[in-house]
This record gives structure tokens, C-alpha cells and sequence, in this order.
């Protein structure tokens, strides 16, 4: 029993991370209609950016998280400039800025893995190593961590597209770009705004998962497949899909390789699964977009 | 800086005119996936070759080294080799990969032109091809699983687990592993994979913990996955032994795995406490300034067994090289303290099967060793 617990807070924390990058493409798939994924690199570039400060300028903990996703959010920003609106502008279809993000996928990685030396790079967690025990429930600190944060980022999500006018407006866009328009919408904005969203998002999730899996270059593509995964477990439409989809992701994958009468090998073969049976089945996901 | 690289070039190409150097080419990976265990090999052999320079050279002529760059491609590696054989090398030394040094054999073997490998583990290097010009100094793979089981043996283990990574070169060594852990009757009670790119290694070491081994052998060489088997080591608070494959001995889990090492065994070729590598360590240090590795051991070995080679053959003529380098009898920086490279027999792989070593991770860094060779 004990094992199970431990498992399952071991396996929320994978699903944050899961939830985070699939929380990062649904911010810019709802009101732009546009994949991108480079939210593997995004979450990959702001892994570096907590090797550098927290653990080679070894700067605040709060403060360099802080300042970590503030660059990604300008990182979004900027390449929503570079990458998407002079394609829309020009009337190009939404296939040219998926291939145009492509690009710049490939450019920010070899950036960085030019910029630093290939061997994976550490990232301090901000509680160290060690492990924290409610009764029977176990955990690392970077667990708790993680699902605490990432807990807090879906909350601020939610009430954002609930409670906002802001919120309402990205909502409207999503349903009917044309009419929200007519409504007065400033769509460029809200384009600009859902990638720099979705950059601070996917860098929080790296920031996250980088004291576990170390800061490497060819960290965002796993990344950007697992929430890919996530999203469509749960759907397009709403925040708490996100969530709900790198959950059930996780959980699948750390349970049957830890209980699945299967060779460890085959365990990885899950997520796949997953994701092929939920295409087939059910393509719009768990929880549908209210209409 | 460039103007200065210019003038250091003219300077060489002036003392160069005035009495001709020895050429030798060596090719590397600056760029591709061998690059963490090629360029430190490559600074290395560039440390030993100036050393030799500084001491009068060899046959009162300076040494030149012609470095070219493969990317660890075995399509272009040959290409290098014949460009480095028309530039007049007489002898090329490979520190990419075990393939891409293959492909150069093809070409070497044609030319009659020596060529060596200081670091290359692949066992088929010196058997696949009847090539006499060719030779390897570097450990060989069954060399480094028979050492780690020799170590293993010492301990009368009967249970234990085995955990590695979904990379090739990992599913290869834990094949290697579970053969001969299955040959000298240890049986395995789990048998675990982390895939790549994986966010946790608990669910792995859950059952490995429930399976309840004397030890674990680690076959995995995908640092930051391995770093994710340690984290979880260490956070479900195990007991258990870890010993590791020559991965663990690249000096990068001292910094990116800080706090979950110690304790660690690892097979490696390096003792730092033999007075060779003392000796080398300090001269690197006061000429470079930078601390060095094991790594840096092979490169250095390299010209330091070619030059031998050359001095003994007393010329430059290929084939009174390759007759010396068949002789060698040399102790470098690497390997068990007091062995020597050699080819006895005709053979052409000169690491001694007794020359590798167990070394410890011991407050974070590479450690003393605690067992030596295969018995």
C-alpha cells in the first residue's frame, strides 16, 4: 500500500509536468487554431535558464524562477512575431506558421546546444534532495514541489478563462475568430498574448522537471511528445483537460511499469497506446469545449 | 587572437621549413556524438605532442600534428584518412568512434600506413580485419564486463538486480551484463529499462526495492537518465550496492549527479594514485592550467606510443614503423599500476585483459581504486 501511495505522488508530479506542456499547446491551439511544437524547446530553453542562474549564479530561488519565466514569456512573444503574424498577415493557411514554428524548433535548439557543452547539465530543486512523509503518503521534495506550482499555474489558468473579461475574450476568438472581430477583439493581441502564454507555461513545466531529468538539449522533443499525449487524453476545449489527460498519463505510464506482469522494455509502449486508442475512440478527448 | 594563431602558424611553418617535422595525423569529433569523450582525448594527445617538442622531438625532428575532424561519421572518416595519408602522415591516430575508425582501416590497410586507437572499446576493431598496420590500445568492451564481474565475484553475491537505459549501446552492455551474470550463477531478480526522456525512475526502482537485491548492476549510458536512477536511489533511501559500467567513469557525474554518487563503483581505466598519472596530472596542470581527466590519458598515451614506435624504428619509413610498433613494450598513463601496452603473439589489441580497474565515487569525485583485473 505504501508503495502504491508513494507511486501515485511520484506520478502526479510527472502528470504536472505532463499538464503544464499540454496546457502550454491548448493556449495557443484554442484562439489561433495553431500546433506548435516547439513548447518542448520552450520548456528545454528555460531548463538552461535555471541551470544558469540557480545553479551557476546560484540566484534566489523565487527570483530566478520568476525571472526565468518572464524571459519565456518574451520568448513566445518574440517568436510569435518572427514566426506567426507575418504569415497570417500575408493571408498564408495555418499550415505556414505550424512549419514556420518547425523552424524555429530547430533553430533554438541548436542555439543551445552550440551554446553549451553537450554533457546534460545540473538544476537545483529549491529544497535539495530528500523526501517528505504525510502518514503514509511519501514523496520527494521536488514532488511536492512540483505539484504545488503546477497546482497553482492551473488554478490561475482556470480562473483566468472563468472569471476574466480577458479570459472571455480568448474564449470568444476560439469560438468564432470573424465574430469576435466584429465584437471589437483585438485578435493580433490575443495571438501574441496566447504565445507568450504558452511559452511561460511550457518553461514553467521545464523549470520544473529539471532538477529531475538535468538541463539537456535534447530534452524538449520527449517533452513535447508526452504533453502532445496529454492533450489528447484530455481534450482540446478546457484547462482542467490538461491537467486531467498528463495525470492519467502518468499514472498509466509508472503503473504499469511498476506492476504490469510485462519486461520493463514494453512499459514504454503505453503512452503510445494511449494516445493511439484515444485518437481512434474518442478524438476530441476526455472533456469536450463548452460550446 | 586570430592574428596571433596566424603568427604562431608562421613561425611554425618557419622552423618547419628549416628542418622538416614528423607529420601525424589524428582524427577526432569536435561536433558529433563522441565529442564529450573525443575532445578531451584530442587535448590530450595536443599536451604530449608540444611535451615531446619541448624535449627535442623525435629523431632530433619536432613532431606536427594534422588534426581533422569526422564527426564520428564512418562516411567521411575514410575520406580524412586518405586526405591525412596524401598530406604525407605516417602515422594517424583515431579518437572518434569505434566505427568511423574501422572505415579509416580500409584505407590505412591500402596505403601501408600505421594508424592506432588509444580509447576505442569495440572488440572487433583488431579482428574483423587482417590490417598489420593497425592497432588498438584502448580497453576492450568484454575487458571491462569481465573486470566489473571479477569485482562482483569478490563479493559472493547470489542475488541481483540489473536496471539500464533504452539507448543501443545500453540494451547492448546489459545483454553483456545478464550473460555473464547468468554464466557465473548469479541469479537475476529484476531486470529493469528507463526509457528516454522518462521524468522518474521510481516506478523502476520501486520494483527493484521490492525484489530485494544484494546488489545492482548499472548498464545504462545515458547520463541524465542515469542521474534519474541515482535520484531515485537515493530518495527511496536504498541500501543496496551500485556497480556501473565504464559510463560512470566520465568525470561529468561529478557536477550534474553532485550528492548521489558517492559509494558508486564503476569499472575504469585509470588509477590516480599510480605515479605515471601523478606525474602526468601535475605536468598538464603547470602547462595548461586546467585540471585533467582519465580522458585526457588516452590521447596522451597515443602520441606517446607513436613516438616510441618512431624512435625505436630510429626512421620514418612506414613499414620500419609498423615492425617497431608491433614490439611496443610501454607503460603510459592509463591502466592497472604497472601495466604495459604490448602485442604479444601478433596481436594487435595491447590493453592487458588485467589492466582495468574498480575505482569508488568518493565525496563527489572519482575515488581510489578497489579492485584490479579480471581474477
Amino acid at each position: 500500500m505504501q508503495d502504491i501511495l508513494e507511486l501515485a505522488v511520484s506520478a502526479t508530479a510527472s502528470g504536472c509536468v505532463y499538464g503544464l506542456i499540454a496546457l502550454a499547446y491548448l493556449l495557443m491551439i484554442r484562439p489561433t487554431g495553431i500546433i506548435n511544437f516547439a513548447v518542448g524547446e520552450w520548456a528545454m530553453v528555460a531548463a538552461f535558464g535555471g541551470h544558469l542562474l540557480l545553479s551557476k549564479y546560484e540566484w534566489n530561488y523565487a527570483i530566478g524562477m520568476a525571472v526565468v519565466v518572464a524571459f519565456m514569456l518574451l520568448v513566445g512573444w518574440i517568436s510569435e512575431r518572427i514566426a506567426v503574424r507575418p504569415l497570417v498577415e500575408k493571408g498564408a493557411t495555418l499550415l505556414a506558421p505550424i512549419l514556420a514554428l518547425l523552424g524555429m524548433l530547430v533553430i533554438t535548439r541548436e542555439i543551445i546546444s552550440v551554446s553549451f557543452p553537450p554533457d546534460p547539465l545540473p538544476v537545483p530543486g529549491p529544497f535539495g534532495i530528500g523526501r517528505l512523509e504525510f502518514g503514509s503518503i511519501g514523496g520527494t521534495y521536488q514532488s511536492f514541489f512540483i505539484i504545488a506550482i503546477a497546482g497553482a499555474a492551473f488554478v490561475a489558468a482556470w480562473l483566468f478563462f472563468e472569471k476574466t473579461l480577458w479570459g472571455k475574450s480568448f474564449e470568444a476568438v476560439a469560438l468564432n475568430r470573424r465574430a469576435a472581430a466584429l465584437m471589437g477583439i483585438n485578435l493580433s493581441r490575443v495571438t501574441a498574448l496566447s504565445f507568450a502564454g504558452g511559452a511561460g507555461v511550457a518553461g514553467l513545466g521545464g523549470l520544473l522537471v529539471s532538477p529531475n531529468v538535468s538541463a539537456h538539449y535534447l530534452m524538449g522533443v520527449p517533452l513535447a511528445i508526452q504533453g502532445f499525449t496529454a492533450l489528447v487524453i484530455g481534450g482540446v476545449g478546457r484547462v482542467e483537460g490538461a491537467l486531467l489527460g498528463g495525470l492519467l498519463l502518468a499514472f498509466a505510464e509508472q503503473f504499469t511499469a511498476r506492476y504490469a506482469p510485462i519486461p520493463s522494455g514494453y512499459a514504454q509502449g503505453v503512452p503510445l497506446l494511449l494516445l493511439m486508442v484515444f485518437l481512434l475512440v474518442r478524438p476530441t478527448g476526455l472533456l469536450k469545449a463548452r460550446a | 587572437m586570430r592574428n596571433s594563431l596566424f603568427a604562431a602558424l608562421l613561425l611554425f611553418g618557419a622552423t618547419a621549413l628549416a628542418q622538416e617535422t614528423i607529420k601525424i595525423g589524428v582524427i577526432t569529433d569536435r561536433v558529433g556524438v563522441s565529442k564529450p569523450y573525443s575532445e578531451p582525448a584530442t587535448e590530450g594527445a595536443v599536451f604530449g605532442a608540444a611535451e615531446i617538442n619541448r624535449r627535442g622531438g623525435i629523431l632530433g625532428r619536432k613532431i606536427e600534428l594534422l588534426v581533422e575532424d569526422d564527426q564520428s561519421r564512418p562516411d567521411i572518416s575514410a575520406a580524412l584518412a586518405r586526405k591525412l595519408v596524401d598530406q604525407g602522415a605516417v602515422f594517424i591516430m583515431s579518437i572518434s568512434l569505434s566505427p568511423a575508425t574501422q572505415q579509416q582501416q580500409t584505407v590505412t590497410m591500402e596505403a601501408k600506413t600505421p594508424q592506432m586507437t588509444p580509447m576505442n572499446s569495440a572488440d572487433y576493431l583488431t579482428t574483423q580485419l587482417q590490417n598489420p598496420y593497425f592497432w588498438q590500445t584502448g580497453p576492450l568492451g568484454s575487458t571491462q564486463g569481465a573486470t566489473l564481474l571479477a569485482h562482483a565475484r569478490s563479493k559472493n553475491f547470489k542475488r541481483v538486480a540489473l536496471i539500464t537505459d533504452n539507448s543501443d549501446l545500453g540494451s547492448a552492455i546489459a545483454k553483456a551484463f545478464k550473460g555473464a551474470l547468468e554464466k557465473a550463477g548469479i541469479e537475476i531478480v529484476a531486470e529493469e529499462v528507463v526509457a528516454r526522456g522518462a521524468t522518474t525512475a521510481t516506478p523502476q526502482l520501486q520494483k527493484i526495492r521490492s525484489a530485494n537485491p544484494e546488489a545492482m548492476f548499472l548498464a545504462g549510458v545515458l547520463t541524465a537518465e542515469n542521474v534519474l536512477i541515482f535520484r531515485a536511489y537515493k530518495e527511496l533511501g536504498l541500501k543496496f550496492p551500485i556497480h556501473s559500467s565504464y559510463n560512470l567513469s566520465v568525470p561529468i557525474y561529478e557536477t550534474v549527479a553532485k550528492g548521489l554518487v558517492n559509494g558508486i563503483t564503476f569499472v575504469d581505466a585509470y588509477d590516480p594514485d599510480k605515479p605515471e598519472v601523478k606525474a602526468f596530472v601535475a605536468a598538464y596542470k603547470n602547462a595548461t592550467g586546467k585540471d585533467s581527466q582519465n580522458l585526457h590519458g588516452y590521447g596522451y598515451d597515443g602520441i606517446n606510443l607513436i613516438a616510441d614506435a618512431i624512435r625505436r624504428a630510429g626512421s620514418t619509413d612506414k613499414e620500419k614503423i609498423r615492425e617497431a610498433m608491433q614490439q611496443t613494450n610501454y607503460a603510459g598513463v592509463m591502466g592497472a599500476r604497472g601495466m604495459k601496452y604490448s602485442f604479444p603473439d601478433g596481436k594487435r589489441a595491447g590493453f592487458d585483459p588485467n589492466g582495468m580497474v574498480v575505482r569508488v565515487y568518493e565525496s563527489d569525485r572519482q575515488g581510489r581504486v578497489l579492485h584490479v583485473g579480471q581474477k
